[in-house]
């Protein structure tokens, strides 16, 4: 592992009128690393990740990424990450080949790399057949691999994933599961947002657990495992301080009487 | 087209690049978002007609723009007093411009997803920002040619070939003008209300817009004589000046009719030149800045952190839809019919015009004749029976709910219906009729009454009364006949099909039938009580036909 952070969030804290919805947050991202990073509804997850990808631009603090500053250098950074939003935005009038010739553009890509490897892409997820077809047809699944290959066809050093897997079925949930395995190994750096306790317990090496703003636990699964409760699901409602257990579904149950 | 107005564009790259504009970044934006306008059905003449395929095929849609054009190009004939014609043809060309623009804005020119496709790749703000400025003028300039184009060839018949140049001019400054005249209100708009507001009062503007365009289109010719047109002094008026159509006229009564100018001619002839480009600057300088960003809150949705505690109040609807469907399935088909209409825009684009339209179509046929002034017109309208026709006219009101209330872009939701166990969804479409009835015609119609009741006296009231339940009549043989879809359950359709169509044409002659019946007897007015009798009958047996309505009746849209 490389001693210099590719990522460094120092003090980052934002403000939504006089909400604060980010509090002094610091990170330290070392390349290959594959962050899990967990929270829930409003804990400032989705802030974050909209800070790192540029699309908030005022914030406070500093977030240095592979030695640039953020709010300096944004369009040299952006260039280094690729993002897979999580509301799966599409241009979906075009076929895959020109969505992603337009996005490989945008990254200054030159023909005919570009759409050689948007070909080699599309087929290794499965879509050749329908390369040429307009999306507004597609299933969700096959949108989300067209946006997860939006996302990496710049070849990354950071991808910022958040829930990649919705829509996606078994198969294409363990590709995705082990290709980001590959991709650590060959030194990139996966931010990976999600609900699913139980793929982020898998894929990621370092959980960042968020709640109202602040880290409230950084360290391995078998770290937390030690410390906390045996399966993530546990360790998460524990530190978010959800109720004991039983008290909302007795509030369920009773309403019915 | 596309790819000539591309290399036009391309020819300012040397300029773009000097401030800092990534050209091939700009070329590859303007290139897709024009691939992807071609291949999006065009709102403004399309939406009431041909809604059908998703390939709408753009030449029809063209072609249509340059058929408005020749139409509105024989306006520039009217040439013996100064500026008339050319004030007309400009008045139009802007108000179809500032039209087109409004339908378009939202929805293609401040793509939302632009924040999530673009904005994390590495394309720089005044890249993203030239991008769009280019293309809502590209898009414009398109829509401005074909327009314009009849206008340019006519113009030679009038003032000769070296007109066409300076008209080309003119068709510029004229877009130029509404792009500007749009851009201001919508940037004040924006920052003056909340994004969700936002979106209702463009809403309402396309309503009022599409309204005014039908009255004048039906009432103007008949309360103005054209020759009194032809004959107005525009300059006679103060506030005229103040109109940007007139400064686009100006240009040509400057040029070439300079034996009947006077200075404020060629001044106002100079303002029309100087505007637009102080306009634009002033937009690009000052509005701009702010503008996007508040464009980023409205499509990231992270503006409307602060959540407010709304607790719902009961208004005297609720209290409405408790008396009249006292049965609980009833009562959520009534409840669902009031809610959604009352917030679906398309809903309300379509149907609240027809609203405007009753009252528009009676004046045009209650002031149709020649030779008369309007105050014999209204006179000679008080003593006969014309206001039977403006009852049964409410009609138009009605079909127009019922075709549209069981349409909707977001029909999936209607899944709802199907899982759950309703043994009798009858009961959900008579809900949904007593809504359409109690929360929208009946209103109407007492409106219209009371109008009536003004005009021509009380003794209309039986009048009113027998012509509200023939209309109901017609409305229940509507809906028992033609809308067997619940609420909002189906994708916004083409159109009826063959079958349908003859139907409705049936219907419609039946009610034109008793319509014409109920003058005949107008005379004897106790007949007239007597009748409302049967006709409640009939509508109340025909409205329990309609609440028997079995799943087997009901027509089902694929819900995947």
């Amino acid at each position: 592992m490389n001693d210099q952070p590719i990522i460094q969030i120092k003090n980052l804290s934002k403000f939504y009128d006089s909400k604060q919805v980010l509090k002094n947050l610091s990170i330290d991202i070392f390349p290959g690393q594959v962050i899990g990073y967990i929270g829930p509804n409003g804990a400032g997850k989705s802030t974050t990740v909209k800070i790192l990808t540029g699309l908030i631009p005022e914030f406070t603090g500093e977030v240095i990424v592979d030695g640039m500053n953020l709010a300096e250098n944004p369009q040299e950074i952006k260039k280094l990450i690729g993002y897979v939003p999580e509301n799966a935005e599409i241009y979906d009038v075009l076929t895959p080949m020109e969505y992603l010739d337009f996005i490989g553009k945008l990254y200054g890509m030159q023909e005919p790399v570009l759409s050689e490897r948007v070909v080699k892409l599309v087929t290794a997820f499965g879509l050749g057949a329908n390369i040429n077809d307009r999306m507004d047809t597609f299933s969700k699944g096959m949108k989300q691999k067209v946006l997860l290959i939006a996302g990496i066809i710049n070849n990354p050093k950071i991808l910022i994933l958040d829930e990649p897997l919705s829509g996606l079925d078994a198969n294409a949930v363990i590709l995705v599961k082990e290709l980001i395995t590959r991709l650590s190994k060959e030194g990139k750096t996966i931010f990976y947002c999600s609900h699913m306790m139980d793929v982020v317990e898998k894929v990621s090496d370092r959980i960042l657990l968020i709640n109202k703003g602040e880290i409230i636990a950084d360290g391995t699964f078998e770290s937390l495992k030690q410390n906390y409760s045996d399966t993530l699901e546990q360790i998460f409602s524990k530190l978010t301080g959800r109720e004991e257990s039983g008290v909302e579904t007795d509030a369920i149950i009773n309403a019915f009487e | 087209m596309d790819k000539l107005l591309l290399k036009l564009v391309g020819l300012l790259n040397p300029l773009l690049e000097k401030t800092g504009v990534d050209v091939m970044q700009l070329h590859e934006i303007l290139r897709i978002k024009l691939l992807i306008d071609n291949r999006r059905p065009k709102a403004v003449f399309t939406s009431r007609k041909a809604k059908s395929g998703k390939v709408q095929s753009s030449f029809l849609a063209n072609f249509l723009i340059v058929v408005m054009g020749c139409v509105m190009g024989a306006l520039l004939f009217i040439s013996n007093k100064p500026l008339v014609g050319q004030t007309l043809y400009f008045s139009i060309f802007m108000v179809m411009m500032a039209l087109t623009l409004i339908s378009d804005f939202t929805s293609v020119l401040i793509d939302t997803r632009d924040q999530f496709i673009i904005a994390p790749r590495p394309v720089n703000d005044r890249t993203v920002a030239m991008a769009r400025f280019l293309h809502i003028t590209l898009y414009i300039t398109r829509i401005a040619l074909y327009q314009g184009l009849p206008g340019i060839l006519l113009i030679a018949f009038i003032d000769g070939l070296p007109a066409i140049p300076l008209f080309f001019l003119q068709v510029i400054e004229a877009t130029l003008l509404s792009v500007l005249l749009v851009n201001l209100v919508y940037f004040i708009l924006i920052k003056l209300v909340s994004p969700q507001k936002f979106k209702d009062i463009i809403n309402y503007i396309q309503i009022t817009f599409s309204i005014t365009i039908f009255a004048i289109y039906y009432l103007v010719p008949r309360l103005i004589n054209i020759s009194t047109i032809k004959n107005v002094d525009v300059l006679s008026h103060k506030w005229t000046c103040l109109l940007p159509p007139v400064w686009i006229a100006s240009l040509n009564e400057a040029i070439f009719h300079a034996g009947r100018i006077n200075f404020t001619v060629i001044a106002l002839a100079v303002i029309g030149l100087i505007f637009p480009i102080t306009g634009i600057w002033f937009v690009a300088k000052v509005l701009a800045p702010g503008f996007n960003r508040k464009l980023a809150i409205v499509s990231t949705a992270d503006g409307d952190s602060g959540v407010t505690n709304k607790t719902y109040k009961t208004d005297f609807r609720d209290k409405l839809a408790n008396l009249v469907a006292p049965d609980a399935i009833e009562n959520a088909g009534f409840k669902i019919t009031w809610k959604l209409a009352a917030r679906t825009r398309e809903f309300k684009m379509k149907v609240f015009p027809a609203f405007a339209y009753v009252p528009i179509y009676f004046l045009y046929f209650a002031f149709n004749g020649k030779g008369e002034t309007i105050a014999d017109k209204y006179e000679r309208m008080q003593h006969n029976t014309t206001y039977i026709f403006l009852i049964y006219l409410t009609t138009f009101v009605l079909s127009s709910i019922l075709q549209n209330v069981s349409q909707s872009a977001k029909y999936k939701s209607a899944w709802v219906y199907y899982t759950l166990p309703i043994d009798q969804p009858g009961k959900i479409l008579a809900g949904m009729y007593k809504a359409i009835i109690v929360i929208y015609f009946l209103p109407y119609c007492l409106i219209i009454s009371m109008a009536m009741l003004f005009i021509w006296g009380p003794s209309t009231i039986n009048d009113v009364i027998l012509a509200f339940t023939v209309s109901t009549i017609y409305g229940m043989l509507m809906a028992l006949f033609m809308v067997k879809g619940l609420p909002f359950s189906k994708p916004i359709m083409v159109k009826a099909g063959g079958g349908k169509m003859i139907i409705s044409f049936v219907i419609l002659g039946l009610v034109a039938a008793l319509g014409f019946g109920h003058v005949f007897i107008a005379k004897w007015e106790n007949v007239v009580w007597l009748l409302i009798i049967p006709m409640l009958l009939i509508n109340w047996i025909m409205f329990n036909q309609y609440k028997k309505q079995t799943w087997d009746a009901i027509e089902l849209a694929d819900v995947d």
